[in-house]
């Protein structure tokens, strides 16, 4: 007589029901499938034991019957399970043991632990073989390079796809920006994504796993798969909210003793002060060196009376008075607010057997650490699908983002970033609450810096809190992706989809420069416009030929069509009304605005067969032709192929008990790609009009008639075992790729008449190792703990260039630094010039005492890239509470700071305002004890003995030191992520009636740095995305330390 | 399909090669010569700091010649050869290819003669300040080009520039208003060329005595400038982008970098000088010069005048006192160009007061100072010819930084913590030694190393 059971089978990780699990009597082929909410009844014979519940991606578990008649189950889920679905290139779902390539893929769920805002951000220490660098600004780009830089002027960056639309992931940030020149980083518009929509993210790494999309696959494809409609109708509310502060081991220190001033050289006796007669009796008073933005003045002495930049102003309680001259109570460390984030979001989906659908709405508002700096940033998602017959389906989904930007940080050097006046060029007795006082009561830009006590223009800086408040940039963004799509099922093994997707954005960026600033004012605008159409035409099949062979394969189309448009405008010569901020409000008449417009066509066709044998041998063949536009018509079709295989040899050896798994995997794989637009005729630059005549310019670039497609060569190889049931196992993969035929600008000497010129040449290898691995040393009902980490080293090498050349210069960078591709040197090197070194490797110090400098400025100086990248998280599930950490680890690699090599001239930090080997104050004069004997030795070898001054300013930075002085080691240990959950247990959740799970979650980003050797910054802190600006620091924001928490409510 | 999007390459916001009149192309590299000329830019030209007319204020490095930090030397060898060169090279190929059979020979003639002569210009300017450099295939993006020796550059350039001068036709059009020097007119545009041919034959007269005499007095028997209303100027414009650098170093950056030194202003103190106060501000009522090569306190010392502060102020590439210091050189040398050595300085320096806004009485009266007097003053006719050129020459910092090294005076010391010597020339740009290095390498081994203390081939003293 059989026997009812019933129950319901839950998900372990959110208490939530659990559609379709398999609930199967063991030893029978009697089962059921659990339904929308996971519940099940089965009748189970007599003789019954034991159920078995299983389910795609959670471990399966074994329950005794015994006498119950009721069993209810929650199901872990189980990221290294075999049959583990992931998804590949055109979405084609496959068994992870079928793969014969590298492929990742990172939960949703792992992504959004932090609560990061940019879902890039939250991959970062999580994947071998993808380096991510954050930018510590607000709303700032993230760098993301798979397996290293492959084209040395071409984009890097991996292609985003999102449920099989490609979305843009460009910057728009201006080279000027990227190499540290001043300017906003508007962010890169990958981060327009709502975390909490995202199911799973699949990094696609080499070209054998990416060669289906074609050109723009070179740099491998995260693809990521946004949550679908489960039945039933559920809703998911993240409330959540952090809070930061910067990290001081990221900020400069400051020297206490001495204020304003380059040195011995002004008005009074003293020669530090200037000598007017500022309260008009007859007599010369003392008065700081209002002008100057160094700190190598006057020694601080509270008993000397000094007319600072606050006795000039009449709203002051200090004006027209002299104040002690003395150390700031309050340096520029008090400029950083509390950062907050409000990140909130909810997911309404629901469906049946007809279809599904799903909406979400995620709002992130977030306010940095400079004053008047926030980003607001909303997205609706929906999405859904209808299957109008058993063999037609139709789906349409839309994003639409929008996000607003008012106050991002400035960046690099210039006096739109703060961080350059306060790391660079600063006055150490200037009193940062002062400043905020002075602006807040008189509206005005009282700075620190004025002109001259009888010229109270700013000369060099701002006030910093008028900068923040009247030179604020705003920007926004308005975007639209998604497709509609349609799958017919022809047969039970074939089916066709008709897909068009598109990426629409239009931007607006307005930059200001107040009336009263520094520099002339201003207003600039930049309108631009971005739209990418997709239309695919996908065949799809799948047979078991025979018991053993398996045949699966794509045949497809696909035609894109991208168009950018943007326009620059600019007033002339000053503003007119202030704080009006319009075109028309400009001086002069404004130029003629800059115009650009590309368009881009590339039309492709592929095609793909898996050979599988046995669910033990695979065999993946692909080809692609794409026809681009950007090319010259006879050279406008490439075609290039894949070839990948797999053996999981683990299945011939099943009577290994320790063995769990194991495959072995190798591929080869060609991607062609095209060259940016507008790269093959030549046109004139308009120079100006001069009194009514235009002037026109050849272009610096030469183009190229003749362009070829760069192409990239990529062969891998992998192993991956498991044992001991899956406790522990790795994954290793080495790769090796050349991208050859660069479509470069290769850099001519301008005696030439250009600075570089498109050419088809050179060849860049990459080569690496990328190791992942996880145990799992506890595993009971109630506690586990799961380790995983990754590694990976990647080596770069420039093969050749061109011709006769072997040294491109790829960005130059202020202090005579510049980043190359040199043959036989990793991409970027650094060059510079170098101090001169004996043979015993002894600094040399000239006759002058000062060292001793290469008269050239081509030394190579460092390398910007990391010798290895890690990470190493940690799991630890107790009942309803889960404990995660991750530790993101970076070695090696070099990095320029030009905050060092000014900060340290002018007399900013500690090590310039020391105790010389006299035991006297280095800074006094070597009359007077003063001075200092570089460590170093002589042309002849013996140690160096000649004193030289510290009085003025610049004995420790640029002015006598060669660029190398400052290059310092880029590795970091950080502990990047820290969460808490604790899911409230189902018994208490139900109670409250509707709600299927209650998670609260304190986390934590960026707690700690734990080792670092850059001082007084963050060593990741980058400019922008892109190739330009790697290895270099420049107005380098401090890191922020984000503690929060987030309450996730499902019904 | 993308067959037939043909146009998608095609740039719609840009002319094609070859859709801009040629004459557009020569007021662009026109107005790149004259503000690369003029520029007191501390990434492009330092000359008004090794002339010793100014004192950095606070950041004194390019005073004691640091070259490489900020590129410098590349920064002016690229606006000479890319943005003043290359442009004229294509003007004269659009003008070339012109077979519209209404554009008039003559004037065609007339247009690739300017062309010429700009060109001359600036290879001359390269050579006086690199030495070699590459010329015979330069501008040709698919060579690396090997550098030419200095001299024969030089020669060449004399001979291209007589062969100019000989195909103008001062009855017919030329440039027109693209012409942003004389706006057209033929027969001043002579005048500069002859005058320029004088300027070349007085530098290489220490090399080569009878070649300069030759040139001199052929060029002193053709019209020269005549008048500061002749001189080879641009007049820039009130709003940007055609202000004069100077204005946008000096007054739109509201930097407070530069003050006279007190090498030049001493001098004029002593001398009584009436431009002194068209030359710098007062300070305190006095004019007072700052220390070169080290910082100076601003509001200690006189800072650059009222003119060079105006966004109009004339940026020069030949002037009439220049062409008078010229020939009266020409006459000491025992050259027959006509007048005297005396009336030539006369007009020379009488015009260059009054180029600056002041009297002949003024004129007259600085003359007649024994000190100033050309039979008075002290030294040899290099000497009284070289300090009141250099005097001159304020607003023409090429031009001084190479009357300087070829008269050798007045005698300028370099300071104290100076990185090298004064320099005699630019060194060569970085690139260059990765991007030429064979052809680099040769031409530094041809002129006796690339350093700043090898001689231009005409600094033979």
């Amino acid at each position: 007589q059989n026997r009812e059971i019933s129950g319901r089978v839950t998900d372990a990780a959110n208490g939530q029901g659990l559609p379709g699990v398999t609930v199967l009597v063991k030893g029978t082929t009697t089962g059921v499938s659990t339904d929308s909410d996971g519940s099940y009844t089965i009748s189970a014979p007599a003789s019954a034991t034991t159920l078995v519940f299983s389910s795609i991606g959670y471990s399966a578990v074994e329950r005794v019957i015994g006498n119950a008649s009721a069993i209810n189950i929650a199901l872990a889920t189980d990221a290294k399970q075999l049959g583990e679905v992931v998804v590949t290139a055109q979405n084609v779902e496959r068994t992870r043991n079928s793969l014969p390539y590298s492929a990742t893929q990172v939960e949703g769920e792992s992504i959004t632990k932090a609560r990061n805002p940019n879902f890039i951000n939250g991959l970062s220490g999580k994947v071998a073989g993808v380096t991510i660098r954050q930018s510590n600004s607000l709303g700032g780009s993230t760098n993301v390079l798979i397996r290293g830089t492959k084209s040395l002027f071409g984009n890097n960056q991996p292609l985003f796809v999102v449920d099989g639309v490609p979305i843009s992931n460009a910057n728009t940030n201006s080279s000027d920006q990227q190499t540290g020149r001043g300017g906003y980083d508007y962010g890169n518009a990958a981060a327009d994504i709502n975390p909490d929509d995202i199911a799973s993210t699949t990094v696609l790494k080499g070209a054998a796993a990416t060669a289906l999309y074609g050109e723009r696959a070179a740099n491998g494809v995260i693809l990521i798969t946004t949550k679908k409609g489960r039945k039933g109708l559920g809703v998911t509310i993240n409330l959540g909210a952090t809070a930061g502060r910067i990290d001081k081991s990221t900020f400069i220190k400051y020297q206490d003793q001495y204020g304003a001033g380059y040195g011995r050289y002004y008005e009074d006796p003293s020669l530090f002060f200037l000598s007017r007669d500022i309260d008009g009796d007859g007599v010369k008073d003392l008065v700081a060196p209002l002008s100057e933005d160094a700190s190598y003045g006057g020694r601080f002495d509270p008993n000397l009376n000094v007319y600072q930049w606050d006795s000039f102003d009449p709203t002051s309680p200090n004006y027209q008075k002299a104040t002690p001259w003395v150390a700031a109570k309050n340096g520029p460390e008090e400029f950083f607010k509390t950062a907050l984030t409000l990140n909130n979001s909810i997911s309404i989906d629901g469906g049946n057997d007809a279809g599904y659908f799903k909406l979400g709405y995620n709002n992130i508002r977030d306010k940095g650490v400079l004053e008047n700096s926030e980003v607001n940033k909303n997205i609706v998602n929906f999405a859904g699908s209808l299957n109008l017959t058993p063999k037609l389906t139709t789906s349409a989904s839309i994003n639409y983002t929008r996000v607003d930007g008012k106050g991002r940080y400035g960046t690099g050097y210039g006096d739109g970033n703060v961080l350059t006046n306060f790391r660079q060029w600063w006055q150490t007795n200037v009193d940062l609450k002062e400043q905020k006082a002075a602006f807040e009561r008189t509206g005005q830009n009282k700075t620190y810096n004025y002109s001259d006590p009888s010229d109270l223009s700013p000369i060099y800086w701002n006030n910093p809190y008028w900068v923040r408040y009247k030179n604020y940039e705003t920007d926004s963004r308005n975007r639209f992706f998604g497709n509609v799509a349609a799958t017919y099922k022809v047969t039970d093994w074939f089916n066709i989809l008709g897909r068009v997707t598109s990426d629409s954005y239009d931007e607006i960026q307005e930059e200001r420069n107040a009336i009263g600033s520094v520099g002339l004012s201003s207003y600039s605008r930049f309108d631009r416009t971005s739209r990418e159409y997709n239309y695919d035409l996908i065949g799809n099949f799948s047979k078991n030929v025979t018991e053993s062979f398996s045949l699966s394969g794509l045949i497809g189309a696909n035609l894109r069509r991208q168009y950018i448009s943007s326009i620059f405008s600019s007033t002339n010569g000053g503003l007119v009304v202030p704080d009006l901020y319009s075109l028309t409000n400009s001086v002069s008449d404004p130029l003629p605005p800059t115009e650009n417009e590309t368009r881009i066509g590339v039309d492709g066709i592929f095609a793909s067969a898996t050979l599988g044998f046995k669910n033990m041998l695979f065999l993946d063949l692909t080809a692609r032709r794409d026809k681009s536009t950007t090319l010259p018509s006879q050279n406008n079709t490439f075609i290039y192929p894949s070839v990948a295989g797999g053996f999981v040899f683990s299945e011939m050896l099943k009577d290994v008990s320790w063995l769990s798994y194991g495959k072995v995997r190798a591929n080869y794989a060609e991607v062609g790609s095209g060259a940016s637009a507008l790269s093959v005729f030549d046109v004139y630059s308009k120079v100006s009009t001069f009194d009514g005549n235009a002037l026109y310019s050849v272009p610096n670039t030469k183009n190229n008639p003749d362009l070829k497609p760069e192409r990239t060569k990529s062969a891998e190889a992998g192993l991956e075992m498991n044992f001991l049931r899956s406790r522990v196992g790795f994954d290793l993969t080495v790769y090796q790729q050349n991208t050859v035929n660069q479509i470069i600008p290769v850099t001519l000497s301008t005696a030439t008449g250009y600075s570089s010129r498109f050419v088809n040449s050179g060849e860049v290898r990459n080569r690496g190792v990328e190791v992942s691995a996880f145990v799992t040393p506890v595993k009971t009902t109630d506690f586990s703990w799961t380790l995983n980490a990754n590694w990976t080293r990647n080596r770069n090498e420039v093969l050749s260039l061109y011709q006769g050349v072997d040294n491109i210069v790829l960005a130059t960078y202020q202090g005579g630094l510049s980043s190359n591709a040199t043959v036989g040197q990793p991409f970027g090197s650094l060059r510079g010039s170098d101090f001169i070194y004996n043979d015993n490797g002894e600094k040399v110090v000239g006759a002058n005492g000062y060292y001793a400098q290469t008269a050239t400025t081509n030394n190579v100086i460092g390398n910007p890239n990391a010798d290895w990248t890690g990470g190493v998280s940690n799991t630890v599930n107790y009942k309803g509470l889960a404990l995660y950490f991750l530790v993101d680890v970076r070695h090696g690699g070099e990095i320029f700071s030009l905050d060092r090599y000014y900060g340290l001239a002018t007399g900013l930090t500690p090590e310039t305002a020391q105790n010389n080997d006299l035991g006297n104050p280095s800074r006094n004069t070597i009359a007077n004890g003063g001075g200092v004997i570089l460590p170093g030795v002589k042309a002849d070898g013996t140690a160096n003995t000649t004193r030289v001054s510290n009085t003025n300013y610049g004995l420790y930075g640029y002015l006598r030191n060669p660029a190398s002085a400052f290059v310092y080691d880029a590795s970091f240990v950080k502990l990047r992520e820290v969460s808490l959950t604790y899911s409230l247990p189902t018994s208490i959740v139900s109670k409250f009636g509707a709600f299927k799970g209650v998670d609260l979650s304190l986390v934590g980003r960026n707690l700690w740095i734990i080792s670092k050797n850059l001082p007084d910054a963050d060593p990741e802190d980058a400019l922008s995305s892109g190739n330009l600006g790697q290895g270099y620091s420049s107005g380098s924001f401090p890191a922020v330390r984000t503690f929060g928490g987030n309450i996730r409510l499902s019904f | 399909c993308v067959d037939t999007l043909d146009d998608y390459n095609i740039d719609p916001k840009r002319p094609l090669s070859g859709q801009v009149p040629g004459t557009t192309l020569v007021s662009s590299a026109e107005r790149s010569l004259v503000r690369t000329l003029v520029s007191s830019s501390v990434n492009l030209n330092p000359f008004r700091l090794y002339t010793q007319y100014w004192a950095e204020t606070t950041y004194f490095d390019e005073s004691i010649y640091d070259i490489k930090t900020r590129n410098i030397n590349g920064g002016f060898w690229t606006a000479l050869y890319r943005d003043v060169l290359r442009d004229l090279q294509e003007a004269r190929t659009i003008i070339n290819a012109n077979t519209d059979p209404t554009f008039d020979p003559k004037v065609k003639a007339n247009q690739l003669a300017s062309i010429e002569v700009l060109e001359v210009y600036a290879w001359a300017t390269l050579v006086d300040t690199f030495g070699d450099v590459p010329y015979s295939e330069a501008l040709d993006f698919t060579k690396a080009p090997k550098y030419d020796d200095d001299m024969v550059i030089y020669n060449d350039l004399i001979t291209r520039l007589d062969r100019a001068i000989g195909q103008f036709d001062v009855a017919s059009e030329g440039l027109g208003s693209a012409d942003l020097i004389y706006g057209g007119n033929v027969k001043e545009f002579v005048k500069f060329a002859n005058s320029l041919k004088l300027r070349l034959a007085l530098t290489i007269a220490d090399k080569d005595q009878a070649k300069a005499k030759t040139l001199a007095e052929a060029a002193a028997k053709a019209a020269l400038i005549s008048s500061n209303e002749e001189n080879a100027a641009i007049e820039f414009q009130s709003s940007n982008p055609n202000t004069n650098p100077l204005f946008e170093d000096l007054v739109q950056s509201g930097r407070n970098d530069f003050v006279g030194t007190s090498v030049f202003i001493d001098k004029l103190n002593m001398l009584n000088d009436p431009r002194v106060d068209n030359y710098f501000k007062a300070r305190g009522g006095v004019y007072k010069g700052g220390v070169y090569g080290t910082s100076n306190n601003y509001a200690s010392f006189s800072a650059p005048g009222a003119a060079q502060e105006s966004a109009t102020h004339p940026g020069v590439l030949l002037s009439y006192s220049q062409v008078e210091f010229l020939l009266a050189e020409a006459v000491e040398r025992g050259f027959a160009v006509g007048g005297t050595a005396k009336s030539h300085y006369d007009n020379a320096v009488t015009a260059s007061i009054q180029e600056w806004g002041g009297t002949t009485a003024e004129a007259t009266a600085y003359l007649a100072q024994p000190t100033v007097n050309y039979l008075t003053a002290t030294g040899d006719y290099r000497e009284k010819i070289g300090t009141q050129k250099w005097i001159a020459l304020y607003d023409q910092p090429v031009d001084s930084y190479r009357e300087y090294r070829r008269l050798d005076y007045p005698k300028l010391t370099k300071p104290a913590g100076a990185l090298s010597n004064l320099p005699n020339r630019f060194p060569y740009p970085v690139v260059e030694q990765n991007l030429n290095a064979a052809n680099n390498s040769a031409a530094a081994a041809a002129i006796g190393g690339d350093n700043v203390d090898t001689k231009i081939f005409w600094d033979v003293r």
